[in-house]
Order: structure tokens, then sequence, then C-alpha cells
């Protein structure tokens, strides 16, 4: 049973506010440990530089989209173990049977409350303390 | 300042709450009728890609709640994510801001919460906010032309919810303000 305190979480979102909503929603299920980036090209170069064991990340956004993200971190022995939480629109549901093809451990579909990204960590971790 | 209408050759279309629509299509006038609601108007002003939203925090979420804050983050980044798939560039975004009217004294000012929190959004996102007109009573129609980023609103005055499928319904415009 892991401490949600322990684990580090890389947070991918092109907006600054939809990265300070998911922090938010973390720290109230415990988590304590974040950093951030504002698309998928940072978010890569910080998985690299130091690997999270949480990455969660946006499928739309600049540079490199979530899937491209997802695939780079698969790619690269350091980082492949990383647990991978995708954050989808309501229209990008067709779009989680490729991340699932490319690893994605997990996804959760904007707006999301925090009970449901509980429900996807616990999916992806166990039951959290 | 008062305006000419819209032209006749304008291609309407209306966005309800919780929609959205993007174009760079010069003839098309976004239009929507809001109380409490806020729409953001949004473009790009090299390229002429814009649209508009129509959203409403969920009720008894306002601003400052997590809640609020989670599904209002949502609906602007539906406007924005699909602005910027039509050729908008991020850094060149601009916004017009209107809406969030106190609609019954009696009760929450719902349109407040509203309004604070699409002033707070493109504040931390970094988008400047270059006209509009938020607050205040009553409701209000609003013309929106995403390729010139021309704004015409009026307010409207009735005892009714308008609604926008019946042009008939008895409402009242009380004058045009073109808000720059």
């Amino acid at each position: 049973m892991p401490a949600a305190a322990a684990i580090h979480v890389l947070i991918v979102d092109d907006q600054q506010s939809m990265r300070a909503v998911i922090r938010s929603s973390l720290q109230q299920l415990g988590f304590r440990e974040f950093r951030e980036a504002p698309d998928g090209e940072v978010g890569l170069r910080e998985m690299i530089t130091k690997p999270a064991h949480l990455v969660i990340s946006d499928f739309n956004m600049p540079k490199l989209d979530g899937l491209g993200l997802l695939r780079a971190v698969r790619a690269h022995p350091p980082t492949q173990g990383a647990a991978f939480i995708m954050l989808t629109g309501r229209a990008d549901r067709e779009l989680v049977q490729r991340a699932v093809q490319f690893g994605v451990n997990n996804y959760l579909v904007k707006p999301f409350t925090v009970a449901q990204l509980k429900e996807k960590l616990e999916g992806v971790f166990g039951p959290l303390t | 300042m008062m305006s000419a209408e819209a032209l006749a050759t304008d291609r309407r279309i209306h966005v309800g709450q919780g929609e959205h629509h993007v174009t760079s299509d010069r003839s098309v006038m976004l239009t929507t009728i809001l109380g409490s609601c806020v729409a953001m108007c949004l473009r790009d002003p090299d390229t002429g890609v814009g649209g508009m939203n129509h959203f409403l925090l969920p009720e008894g979420e306002g601003s400052g709640t997590d809640a609020g804050r989670r599904y209002g983050a949502y609906a602007m980044e539906l406007l924005i994510n699909d602005v910027l798939k039509a050729g908008a560039r991020r850094d060149r975004l601009e916004a017009k801001l209107f809406g969030g009217g106190r609609m019954f004294a009696s009760l929450k000012d719902v349109g407040l919460a509203n309004a604070d929190f699409a002033e707070r959004f493109l504040r931390d996102e970094g988008i400047p906010v270059v006209g509009g007109s938020l607050r205040g009573p009553g409701w209000r129609r609003l013309h929106y032309w995403p390729a010139t980023g021309r704004a015409l609103q009026r307010a409207v005055t009735d005892n009714h919810v308008p609604l926008p499928a019946s042009p008939s319904a008895t409402v009242t415009d009380s004058g045009a303000v073109e808000i720059f």
C-alpha cells in the first residue's frame, strides 16, 4: 500500500489553470511531491533529468502531445517504468485505445472529480495511504 | 459607443450554454444571450481565427471552489484547444469577457463567481483581456465577429428567461454598445 506522499508526480498540461487544478486535487489525496511542465517536450526533459514515479499528462498540447510524451517515456529505459495517466476530453475517447497500445496505465476524462482521480490512481497503485 | 446593426449578410451562429464555436470565416457572427453565464470571446488577430464559449460554473460551485475551478478550466480549455487547432497561436491570443450578471438580487450572486473565475483564469494563463463587459444587472445579448474581433452588446429587458430558439419572445433590446 504505497504512501501518496512518497510518489513523485510530474504534471504536464499547457494550461497553468489545469495544472493548478490537478495539483490541488492530488494534494487532497495526500500527494506532496510535484513538478510541472507546460508541454510534452519540457515534460520529457523533466523525466529524463529526474524520472518521476507518476506522469499525469494532458493529451492536447503543443510541440509534443500526450501520446508523443507517453511513447517517448516508454522508449527511454530510465523512465519506462513510470506510471502514466492520460487526461482526455470527452471527444478524445478513441485516442484512449491508441494510448493503451503505447502503454498508458489509466486515463481520466475531464472535467474530473477528486473521487474519480483517486479511483484512477488506485487502479494503478492500489489503495493509497 | 452606438453601433450599426449586424449586416444582413452575416451568417449567425448561436452559442448556447455549455457550447463553444470556432471559426475563421469573416462572414460569421457568433451570438449568445447571457444572464449570469459568461462568454469568453477569443481570437488570434493575425490569423483571424477565433471563437466564443458560453459557460456557467456548476450551481453552488463558485470560483473559489475546487469543483468550480475544475469545471471552469475545462470549459475554457475546450475553446482554447479548438482555436489553436484551427490555426491560432497561443502567444497571440486575446480575449473579451461578457456576462456574469446579477440576475436575482435576493439570491447568491452566481454571475459574480463566473466573472471572477473568467478573469482569474485569463490572468493565470497570461491571455490579455482587451475588452468586454462583466457583472452588472440583467440579461445581455452578445454579437461577436471573431475574424475582426468586433463585439456588440445589447442590454435585454425581459421578465422571462430568454429563449434563443424563439426570436418572437417578448424581448426588448434597450440599446447597443460596441465593445472594443
